[in-house]
């Protein structure tokens, strides 16, 4: 389940392809100078994040443009345990690469052995999704990078306390530094370059962009050839209706809420409302974020509740038409397909195992 | 300005008219409940309807099914899975037939039974194929194979709904609240799975049996009844009984094949 990175097509490192764009974009204009308090910006290298066949840019907001040492910085924090209460969880224990950046589990694990009722989604790519978690509730990386920190059944470490370990350590006050400016540790540097981090673990250059984007026919296994045009198939598969492929990249999420019907309770009514608990609105109950299909052969269990074991099983839920319930989508209908379409589906699927740039991986 | 104060007094006044309204209402609510007076059937006079369905004409050769949709449940069945729409039972009588009192028991409520009938999803098949519920009675489904599995009843009367049900997984609980004879149900998942469900309101119903095509409605109180017999492929038949006190009725169909 390691993913092991092929470079062979790829820059062995960024650095030569670092853009130095320098001041223009990093500094604060007058007119935001002018407001008070300054808002934290990173000060150093800025980067130009190398981005793999089958991959729009990445985009960043204005105020954290990624740079070396904020990348640098926020891929410490998210492998450092210091972020929990007791120093046993890091956002890799959840989110690692030994699983295509989540852990492995129908739910995750926190401090203290506690357990949510939503399983891990993966990293990768989390940059290019518009909101972040299974029900939106973080309009960014910068503000999901937050939440599990101080979540009591995850890291469990309130951010003043997390705050105060980081400004005490031996080697982080002069990191923090480095990355925005003179000035101690602030939960809001630790969740930018948390974020500036997240957003160079992407995956792309995978069989599928080889044959879709790069023009190589003989990338994809017939199955997987086969499966992919179910998969774009209004007739058959529709699973491009959410899962989206463009003209000219493939994220395989609309980034939008979406009821399967998963996570029914013995009794027939969702256990989980999702994205409804953050909009309050009737048809947002079970709803929850369409998940990238990168690396999807490496992030079992699936669904938001982990609930499905195998990729095989994924596809049974939808040929079975989901689970009934009065907020079912209206996309989600029986598929017709073949014993033989069932299993092509799950070799593309397979083919959907992209390229990690190394840098991303903890030592 | 000067109204403000006025406006706020109103609402705060408005508000408190109409607060005590739902606690009033609440309490006929609570005592009026409808209260339901179940039938509860005299032992002493109580009488039963037993018999069996014959099965004329030729005995249907079974098809072999197509369960290439997953190779899982291909190798549950080595030697093939066979239709089983019809089942001739050795000694000539038709099983899987539902059997019900379909009228004279009008103005008797007969109280739910708690106990759960059980639906298998096992071997890529439902089990039992043809079942009986009573109406508000708990239906459990229960997938003991290793794939995952769908049950959709396709109900007209009672609420159509659909699930899928991966392996190992804790039984679903559902019931159907109308009479609906029958309710067909199937996988979408594996296309050739069907079962067949009879939800009638009070507890008088059975199933012709493998292996001898008996069925029995005991503790039936007495009275003139119409009693029908449903096959899925042949149709439904029907019979008049009267059942005197303590009498034992002997009804038997016969359903004619090709």
């Amino acid at each position: 389940m390691e993913p092991t990175p092929r470079t062979s097509s790829q820059p062995a490192a960024w650095a030569p392809l670092f853009v130095i764009v320098l001041s223009a974009v990093s500094c604060s204009s007058p007119k935001e100078a002018a407001k008070a308090p300054p808002p934290a910006g990173p000060v150093g290298t800025p980067i130009e994040i190398p981005v793999p066949l089958g991959l729009p840019p990445v985009a960043a907001p204005a105020n954290n443009k990624p740079t070396v040492e904020t990348v640098a910085l926020g891929k410490k924090l998210y492998y450092d345990t210091k972020l929990s209460a007791d120093d046993t969880v890091s956002c890799a224990s959840c989110h690692g690469p030994a699983h295509g950046f989540t852990d492995g589990s129908p739910v995750s694990t926190g401090v203290g052995g506690k357990q949510g009722g939503r399983s891990a989604p993966t990293v990768l790519n989390a940059a290019y999704s518009p909101v972040q978690f299974w029900d939106g509730r973080a309009a960014s990386l910068e503000e999901q990078a937050g939440g599990p920190i101080a979540n009591p059944i995850e890291m469990n470490l309130p951010h003043e306390a997390a705050v105060r370990k980081l400004n005490a350590d031996g080697e982080y006050p002069k990191l923090f530094e480095k990355a925005f400016g003179p000035g101690p540790a602030t939960i809001e540097k630790v969740q930018m370059a948390i974020a500036s981090f997240e957003r160079t673990v992407i995956s792309g250059n995978s069989p599928f962009d080889r044959y879709q984007f790069g023009g190589d026919k003989k990338a994809l296994s017939p199955a997987a050839a086969r499966g992919l045009a179910i998969f774009k198939d209004a007739a058959k598969g529709n699973c491009v209706k959410c899962h989206t492929i463009d003209d000219k990249y493939a994220l395989f999420s609309d980034g939008k809420f979406h009821n399967l019907g998963v996570g029914m309770n013995a009794e027939g009514e969702l256990a989980d409302l999702g994205r409804y608990t953050q909009t309050k609105v009737e048809a947002d109950k079970g709803a929850f974020r369409t998940p990238t299909l990168r690396n999807i052969a490496q992030t079992a269990p699936y669904m938001h509740d982990g609930s499905a074991k195998t990729l095989r099983r994924v596809v049974d839920f939808y040929v079975g038409g989901g689970n009934s319930n009065p907020q079912l989508d209206k996309d989600i209908k029986k598929l017709e397909l073949s014993g033989r379409e069932r299993e092509d589906l799950v070799a593309f699927l397979e083919s959907l195992t992209g390229e990690i740039p190394k840098e991303v991986l903890s030592q | 300005m000067k109204r403000l104060p006025f406006v706020f007094v109103t609402l705060v006044f408005s508000g408190c008219n109409s607060a005590p309204k739902p606690e009033k209402a609440k309490v006929p609510v609570s005592t009026t409940a409808p209260k339901v007076e179940y039938f509860h059937v005299d032992a002493a006079t109580a009488g039963a309807v037993h018999g069996r369905v014959s099965f004329a004409g030729k005995k249907p050769v079974r098809k072999k099914i197509d369960v290439s949709e997953d190779p899982m449940c291909a190798k549950m069945h080595a030697a093939g899975l066979y239709d089983e729409s019809v089942v001739v039972n050795p000694n000539g009588t038709l099983a899987n037939v539902f059997v019900y009192v379909k009228q004279g028991l009008e103005g008797k409520t007969f109280e739910p039974s708690k106990e759960p009938v059980v639906i298998d999803q096992k071997g890529c098949r439902f089990a039992p194929r043809v079942f009986g519920i009573q109406t508000g009675q708990p239906l459990n489904v229960v997938n003991s194979d290793p794939v995952t599995h769908n049950i959709h009843p396709l109900a007209q009367v009672n609420r159509a709904w659909n699930q899928s049900q991966d392996p190992q997984t804790e039984p679903l609980k559902r019931r159907f609240l109308q009479r609906e004879v029958m309710i067909r149900v199937k996988c979408n998942i594996h296309s050739w799975m069907r079962a067949w469900i009879g939800a009638v309101e009070h507890p008088y119903f059975a199933v012709s049996a493998q292996p001898d095509g008996s069925f029995e409605l005991p503790n039936l109180p007495p009275g003139d009844y119409t009693i029908e017999a449903w096959h899925e492929v042949y149709g439904v038949q029907e019979q008049k009984i009267t059942v005197k006190p303590s009498g034992k009725e002997d009804v038997s169909f016969t359903f004619k094949g090709e």
